[in-house]
């Protein structure tokens, strides 16, 4: 059905962002500056009594809340190939703009870099000092030890450099051979990234679930779940869908895209926010926990124990409603998916608990001498106190700064490139797609 | 392109009929589904309630041009899945962690059991259960309700007494406005099925 005519206007004014657009990104880009500066001004200073411990934590929080919508975007990119699908074509630009920043997105995982030429990489990882862990917690150290083919510095920093170059090439590859076709129409083009899908759905599978494992997961090192890096993924899909919808409602209300992207287009991105941001977030959180919980072995049970002491309990408890149940209900109707303004909400609302996310995933310290208690009633008396330091600024200021980073780097993206894949054979398709 | 009208002693095979027969409805017979649309819009429009369209293969946008309002369905699914999870937790709460006997045909115990040291009630527990039969009362809900609106299962229906409806699952496309619509006056009704040129008009017996 690729040659069907449509009376979509694909003229510029339609389909290109206009010059006040590199407006918007030099906000981006001062309140990148002023984020990340601001927080690493307060992480240095130790003002609101930030540590080292809590600087670091906070900063993977907000690494990874840059990240997760670039993989997000690219994400979808290789499955509308891998799916030969034709209604996604209208909306597939944004995504790919996302998916385009993961060729520097590598600049803000340095930082790790500098913290283990400082030999301070145990203030996240504590495995990267196996000596002091051995001092500090024996217990640890032993089970750690038996990971140590795996979990040492310089397979890490192999591995990282290879994860962030498969998504630099993936990237460059879909969002390249995307922008070619814009100027040559050429049909081949779309055959051969869809010939690709496949490794490429391999590549991101494996490369997401190792960064999780490496990067989150590690943090506790004594601690594992297969599931983790399926739990990461949704996370990115979350972030992902939620950032590609963002983008187009604004894209949508600045009059462009007239006639290209439609209610239909609305609808079915929400469908895909509605069942992996909400729907197989939680089934994969909840079979995390079951199967742990049911087994209640101490070395896995410890990860959750950690996160329903004292502080964390609410947190827990906001991310099951917030993530899952409030979302769930609210955009379960057709009707709802298809209102712009209820949809943004939605994202910026699933945006918001993405972060909490990432942070009870990640900031939560399990208690050192936690195989020593008897029953739950005495851990949880002892660490009824455990703070979560939410409202630290540092938080709020390194995730903003880093979002934007990532938001500035789209909008220039974007305002390089028309906003539709004006040549791709199933344009057309798309236009005129609706939901039966 | 004239409309071939065929009036009911035409279809009637040669038989003479034997007793005055009850009119089911008209029979308007299109070529094209953009035809179909702008004479559904015209239907739509003239008031018409008790009347439908038949296409052999679904027609984007037909529900608008037809003027059909939201089902309900999905609201009595929801109910039905609320139901379900209900249904699922008083189910494993009464017979894992409530000890007091009921009557349920014959009288029953709940029966407290201690599991690997977890509380009588625990939730985590009963989840994939209520998952399961949130989807099950859902699903069958959304089946049993969706025959009942429709009027399924239906083993015989007037139209299938027309020849020309045969072409209605291949290449045809078909408006039938009915005879219990308060609107349906058999000569007026046939006039204002003309205006829309349909490829043939039929009256069809019920």
């Amino acid at each position: 059905m690729g040659h069907a005519t449509t009376h979509a206007d694909l003229g510029t004014s339609n389909i290109q962002l206009p010059a006040f657009a590199l407006g918007f990104r030099n906000v981006a880009i001062a309140l990148a500056v002023i984020g990340l500066g601001g927080g690493a001004a307060i992480g240095y200073t130790g003002m609101f009594g930030t540590d080292g411990h809590h600087f670091w934590r906070a900063y993977m929080i907000a690494f990874l809340f840059a990240l997760t919508p670039c993989l997000g975007g690219l994400f979808f990119v290789f499955v509308q190939h891998l799916t030969r699908a034709g209604w996604s074509v209208a909306v597939r630009r944004p995504a790919e703009a996302l998916a385009a920043n993961l060729r520097w997105v590598w600049i803000l995982f340095l930082p790790f870099a500098v913290l283990w030429f400082m030999g301070k990489a145990n203030l996240l990882w504590v495995w990267a000092d196996m000596e002091s862990l051995k001092a500090n917690n024996e217990a640890e150290y032993h089970i750690v030890h038996a990971k140590e083919a795996f979990l040492n510095p310089t397979f890490f920093w192999i591995r990282a450099a290879v994860y962030f170059a498969v998504w630099a090439m993936l990237a460059s590859f879909y969002f390249g051979g995307s922008v070619r076709q814009d100027a040559s129409g050429d049909i081949s083009i779309s055959e051969r990234m869809q010939k690709w899908s496949g490794p490429a759905a391999i590549l991101f599978g494996l490369t997401t679930t190792f960064a999780a494992f490496d990067w989150i997961m590690s943090i506790s090192p004594a601690w594992f779940s297969t599931m983790f890096g399926v739990y990461f993924f949704c996370g990115c899909a979350t972030a992902g869908f939620s950032a590609m919808i963002l983008i187009t409602v604004r894209l949508r209300s600045l009059g462009l895209l007239k006639g290209i992207v439609t209610a239909e287009h609305f609808q079915d991105m929400g469908k895909l926010l509605f069942a992996f941001g909400m729907v197989f977030w939680a089934y994969i959180g909840f079979s995390q926990y079951m199967l742990i919980w049911y087994a209640n072995i101490p070395e896995e049970t410890g990860w959750f124990l950690a996160r329903q002491l004292g502080g964390w309990a609410p947190v827990s408890w906001a991310l099951l409603f917030g993530h899952f149940v409030i979302p769930f209900v609210a955009v379960m109707s057709k009707w709802q998916k298809r209102r712009t303004l209820v949809l943004a909400a939605a994202a910026v609302w699933m945006l918001c608990f993405h972060y909490v996310d990432l942070y009870w995933l990640i900031m939560p310290e399990i208690p050192h001498d936690i195989g020593t208690f008897k029953t739950y009633g005495e851990i949880s008396a002892k660490y009824a106190d455990t703070p979560s330091h939410f409202g630290n600024p540092v938080n709020f200021l390194l995730a903003i700064g880093a979002l934007a980073a990532v938001a500035a780097g789209t909008l220039g993206t974007l305002s390089r490139v028309s906003l539709v894949p004006k040549q791709d054979p199933r344009l057309a398709e798309s236009i005129r797609f609706e939901n039966q | 392109m004239a409309t071939i009208v065929t009036t009911p002693t035409e279809t009637g095979a040669g038989q003479p009929a034997a007793k005055p027969t009850r009119i089911y409805g008209l029979l308007a017979e299109f070529e094209t589904p953009g035809d179909l649309m702008a004479a559904a819009e015209k239907c739509r429009d003239a008031g018409y309630r008790w009347w439908d369209c038949h296409t052999p293969f679904p027609v984007h946008g037909l529900d608008g041009a037809m003027g059909i309002k939201r089902t309900i369905l999905p609201w009595l699914v929801f109910g039905a899945g609320a139901t379900g999870t209900l249904v699922a937790f008083l189910l494993q709460a009464y017979t894992n962690s409530w000890n007091f006997p009921m009557w349920a045909g014959v009288w029953v115990h709940g029966y407290p059991f201690l599991i690997s040291g977890k509380p009588a009630m625990s939730l985590p527990a009963f989840i994939p259960v209520m998952f399961e039969l949130t989807i099950l009362f859902s699903a069958l809900a959304t089946v049993k309700l969706m025959f009942l609106f429709n009027g399924l299962p239906l083993l015989y229906h007037p139209l299938f007494t027309s020849n020309r409806f045969r072409r209605a699952s291949n290449d045809r496309f078909f408006i039938v406005i009915e005879a219990r619509d308060p609107k349906f006056l058999p000569k007026r009704t046939e006039e204002f099925l003309k205006t829309l040129s349909p490829v043939s008009i039929e009256t069809v017996q019920d």
